[in-house]
């Protein structure tokens, strides 16, 4: 066999080469960006090392603000998620009439990018849109509340808060549900066959052997939700700063790459910690690892 | 039925009901907003249902400036990427599939760390990259980010799509005389490609719905929602309306047809 | 004796064809910070320039750019012309800030041509506006000559005229009428129908450091936090109170202006077009209003400069002066709002839309109480910054409700370390000479 033949054909180096160019790629993709967000955040253009980038992120008048805004989206969007999701994830497993169908329909938000979400939920919430129609219509108001407005800035949040959760849940129902599938039968026939209600089964059965999926619903959604960004600028414009759209700004705006790489560390570093403390206070035991 | 039954079925149906229709009418909504002729989008209050159904807005939006030829850019970066992924991830998904290897672990790590890389972490820097390799305000370094960004997921995905192909069809094959890629061309490929499409339909949403770096990365080539989220304080109502409803719809239309490979793609890729 | 004959003839017909060859189309490149958006640009290349092409057979290649790169090309051309003769841009377009940046080099020599002949030449039978004129006098020569120019002013649904103020001139309004105009709407009629441009990429930052700013302290950078700032910001309180209150999500008042959510308006004249051209007939621009010390206002001057790397000056200076003719003023102003800087242009705007605004920016900038204030310059990279500042301690003091006193003082760290760090001059009303400009009291 031709040298060639043996390197690229045998079963133990194939796989590598079939693994190289993903790897490279992303290496290329997401090492060397690391790397250079480094320099961009600690270096002057001068190659200086310094923290003043850092300092101008934090004395920045609406610094505060962003940190305050992004953890308060997190914090109160992902449990209502968790919530509704893990709802519609139990009906849908109950395989009624019309499930798949249902399953689908809440599966749609899926595919809509987050600046859509916001401009559909914008045609709601705005002046002359059709949440002050209905409640006109009802005789609540008799002439347009402006949710979108400065006056009205807690309106305003719940607005996102509303676009984000109508947007979102279906990232943490499809993991709930492939996690929900995945568990055997055979363990809920046998609290079945034990007397276990469904409530109990539910809850000594079901929750437990969901765990792992929920810890993965709960990582990737908090991480999604710190970069929240477009549904943010779409419907409150940069009245209510997050990290990802001062980020922005700092680039498209004020063209200062330092200061918005430096948002962007700040976001990794936020990243890392929620998924080590995730991991860390979620653990699963180790038999219910190995059951499901 | 006992009416404990009757009962459980009624709040079943009726949880049901109103989860559909929470999901359902804000996308009617915005639907209507954009048939809703110009002079009735200013109207207070807005009534549900339009006097007469327009495409006027809608032709507007499409004929205002930058918007066809941001929705070209969109399909031609969504295009590249779609080819750029899975060139380079279905022989990875292949390799996970099929193969048992050191570094398979690592690997499958290596692709879950990369979760955790915001994107503002990723596109700004690669603003001074891509200046550096000339490709800075072009669609093309759009579709290396985005490739970035989906690679991931098609790795996982065409990993379970090839685990779904039973291995003794190929083995089969190559006893009776195929090579490796032979088999692979004759007869895991064929049977992939139900599953292949779908990952390149999710793909292509993934790579229309790209905001962030799509507007960090681009000047003067913008895509469609990089257009409209730099012209959103400009822009009139009702290009919001339309232009919030046109970017939906491709993704509709296409999680319409992979509807039975979404708990597949989205449940294994992102809890794996 | 033929053969002479032969020779002579060979030899004209070779002269012939040299010439010819030199007369051929030739191409002179247009380098402009200005008109970069793509539809602006598109008017230049389809409507401004083709009648220039056709009448001297010169082609013109226009090439906006954003004001980093632009400076950058034009300070490698001129470093690669003195140390090789290679030649770069013919004619350089740009606002009177970018001219500063580019001017000298740290050797003190001049990247630009003195246009003081060409001037006198154009100024047989045109006037320039004396005060740009001399804004392009710099470094000991006339730098650039006036392109055109922009501001920012009142625009007035003639609706609202019912609800001015006893005594109040619209030609002349001060900012305490400004403020009892929008109450008595708002009492009239329980709306809010007052805006300025508030969101992300808006030009309030404009608003507070060109027309609050002078207007209030006769200053922009130097009394950034004085006792006449804080009454600024006092009065900047109460205003907000009467502007409507989807402001934060405006950029542009072209769109409230049409749909009727405003009836007074502040904003760039080109930022207003759009809904003066819908309905002329409904709208007046007038100047801004005047505060306790003047009338304060931007001039946003774009002039033309030739390098002095350029490879065919001649031609730059024929399109110079082809600009500056009062009929491609006029047709300059029509296709992209922005006004004449030659006297005689002002004849020849056409009753419409135009003229409307072509009022209100000669009343404001021949004010008798005027202070006139530009866009700083030698920030470079930074100018953003200089923007941010004034636009946050504007969210911070008026719609956040902050101590005056205290955002001053923490905006005014970060404006003084702007400008320790780029050692730029003061902007007017500011003294220019005044360099790095620090603000009193840091």
């Amino acid at each position: 066999m031709n040298p060639l033949r043996r390197l690229l054909g045998t079963d133990t180096l194939l796989p590598y080469w079939l693994l190289l160019p993903s790897v490279a790629y992303l290496v290329v993709f997401f090492v060397l960006p690391l790397s250079q967000a480094f320099l961009l955040a600690f270096r002057t253009d001068d190659g200086q090392l310094t923290l003043k980038f850092f300092e101008r992120m934090v004395n920045d008048a609406k610094f505060k603000d962003a940190l305050k805004y992004t953890f308060l989206l997190t914090v109160i969007v992902v449990p209502i998620q968790l919530a509704t999701a893990l709802v519609i994830a139990l009906l849908v497993n109950t395989g009624f009439r019309g499930s798949r169908l249902f399953l689908y329909l809440c599966a749609i938000p899926l595919g809509i990018s987050d600046l859509a979400a916001g401009l559909v939920w914008y045609s709601i919430f705005t002046g002359r849109g059709y949440l002050n129609s209905v409640l006109y219509s009802l005789g609540i108001i008799d002439k347009p509340f402006h949710f979108l407005s400065y006056e009205n800035i807690p309106w305003m949040f719940g607005a996102i808060v509303a676009a984000e959760h109508w947007r979102a849940t279906a990232i943490v129902l499809v993991i709930l549900i492939a996690g929900l599938q995945m568990i055997s039968k055979d363990y809920l026939e046998a609290a079945e066959v034990l007397g276990a209600g469904r409530l109990k089964k539910l809850w000594y059965v079901v929750l437990p052997l969901l765990k792992p999926s929920l810890q993965a619903a709960l990582i990737i959604r908090t991480i999604f939700a710190f970069e929240v960004f477009a549904v943010v600028i779409a419907l409150a414009g940069d009245l209510i700063p997050v990290l990802a759209s001062e980020s922005y700004w700092w680039y498209a705006l004020y063209r200062n790459l330092h200061v918005a790489a430096a948002y962007g560390v700040l976001l990794m570093a936020l990243s890392i910690t929620v998924t080590w403390g995730y991991l860390r206070f979620l653990r699963t035991r180790e038999e219910v690892r190995g059951l499901a | 039925m006992s009416m404990r039954r009757l009962w459980g079925k009624l709040l079943l149906y009726g949880v049901v009901a109103a989860i559909s229709l929470w999901v359902l009418v804000p996308l009617v909504l915005i639907g209507l907003a954009s048939f809703t002729p110009r002079e009735e989008i200013y109207r207070w209050p807005k009534p549900f249902l339009p006097s007469r159904f327009s495409t006027e807005t809608m032709s507007f939006f499409l004929g205002a400036h930058g918007v066809l030829p941001s929705t070209l850019n969109s399909i031609w970066v969504a295009l590249l990427t779609i080819g750029f992924t899975l060139a380079i991830g279905a022989p990875a998904g292949y390799a996970l599939a099929r193969f048992v290897f050191r570094g398979r672990e690592a690997f499958r790590l290596g692709i879950l760390i990369t979760k955790m890389f915001p994107i503002p972490l990723l596109a700004i820097p690669l603003i001074v990259t891509f200046i550096k390799w000339g490709i800075y305000d072009t669609l093309l370094g759009v579709a290396f980010i985005h490739t970035a960004m989906a690679l991931p997921f098609a790795v996982l995905i065409t990993t379970s799509i090839f685990v779904g192909v039973p291995r003794d069809l190929e083995e089969s094959a190559m006893t009776l005389g195929c090579s490796r890629l032979g088999a692979f061309l004759r007869v895991v490929l064929p049977l992939a490609l139900p599953g292949l499409a779908a990952a390149a339909m999710f793909t292509f949403v993934v790579s229309w719905n790209e905001v962030f770096a799509a507007a960090i990365l681009t000047l003067s080539n913008r895509t469609l929602p990089a257009q409209i989220l730099t012209s959103l304080e400009v822009s009139p109502v009702y290009f919001k309306f339309a232009g919030g409803f046109f970017m939906i719809l491709p993704a509709l239309i296409f999680m319409f047809f992979m509807r039975r490979y979404l708990l597949q793609m989205w449940g294994v890729a992102a809890e794996r | 004796m033929k053969s002479v004959k032969i020779l002579g003839l060979v030899l004209l017909l070779a002269v012939v064809g040299v010439l010819f060859a030199f007369s051929g189309p030739q191409k002179i490149v247009f380098y402009s910070t200005q008109l970069r958006p793509i539809e602006e640009a598109e008017w230049v290349r389809g409507t401004l320039l083709p009648p220039f092409t056709e009448e001297t057979g010169i082609a013109v290649e226009f090439v906006p750019d954003e004001y980093s790169p632009w400076a950058d090309r034009l300070i490698a051309e001129y470093k690669a012309w003195k140390e090789t003769g290679k030649c770069g841009v013919d004619l350089a377009g740009g606002l009177h800030g970018d001219f500063m940046g580019v001017l000298e080099t740290p050797e003190k020599e001049l990247r630009f041509i003195d246009l003081s002949d060409k001037l006198a030449e154009l100024s047989a039978d045109r006037t320039f506006i004396e005060s740009f004129v001399e804004l392009g006098k710099m470094g000991g020569i006339q730098a650039h000559i006036p392109w055109m120019q922009a501001t920012y002013l009142l625009v007035i649904n003639k609706r609202a005229l019912g609800y001015l103020p006893e005594g109040a001139d619209i030609w002349r309004l001060t900012y305490g009428d400004l403020l009892e105009w929008a109450k008595n709407i708002y009492e009239a009629t329980g709306e809010k129908k007052f805006g300025i441009p508030v969101g992300p990429k808006s030009l309030l930052h404009r608003f507070v450091h060109g027309y609050l700013y002078p207007s209030f302290t006769r200053s922009t950078v130097k009394k950034f936090k004085s006792p006449e700032a804080i009454k600024l910001w006092e009065y900047a309180k109460e205003l907000w109170q009467y502007v409507h209150p989807e402001a934060a999500k405006w950029d542009a008042m072209a769109e409230p202006l049409l749909e009727k959510a405003v009836w007074i308006a502040w904003d760039h004249t080109a930022r207003v077009k759009k809904a003066i051209e819908s309905f002329p007939k409904d709208f007046i621009a007038v100047p801004s209003p005047a505060g306790p010390l003047g009338r304060g206002f931007i001039s946003v001057l774009a002039g033309l400069g030739i390098p002095k790397a350029a490879c065919d000056p001649d031609s730059a200076g024929k399109l110079i002066e082809y600009l500056t003719r009062p009929d491609v003023q006029v047709t300059t102003l029509e296709g992209v709002g922005f006004f004449p800087v030659v006297e005689e242009a002002a004849a020849v705007v056409p009753v419409g839309p135009m003229r409307v605004l072509a009022d209100g920016v000669t009343a404001q900038a021949a004010a008798y109480d005027a202070i006139v204030a530009m866009i700083p310059g030698g920030l470079g990279a930074r100018a953003g910054e200089f923007s941010k500042i004034y636009r946050d301690t504007f969210t911070e003091i008026v719609i956040k409700g902050r101590p005056i006193e205290e955002v001053l003082e923490e905006q005014g760290k970060l404006l003084a370390e702007l400008y320790r760090d780029t050692g730029a001059p003061c902007p007017l009303p500011d003294d220019p000479t005044e360099a790095p400009c620090i603000p009193e009291g840091f």
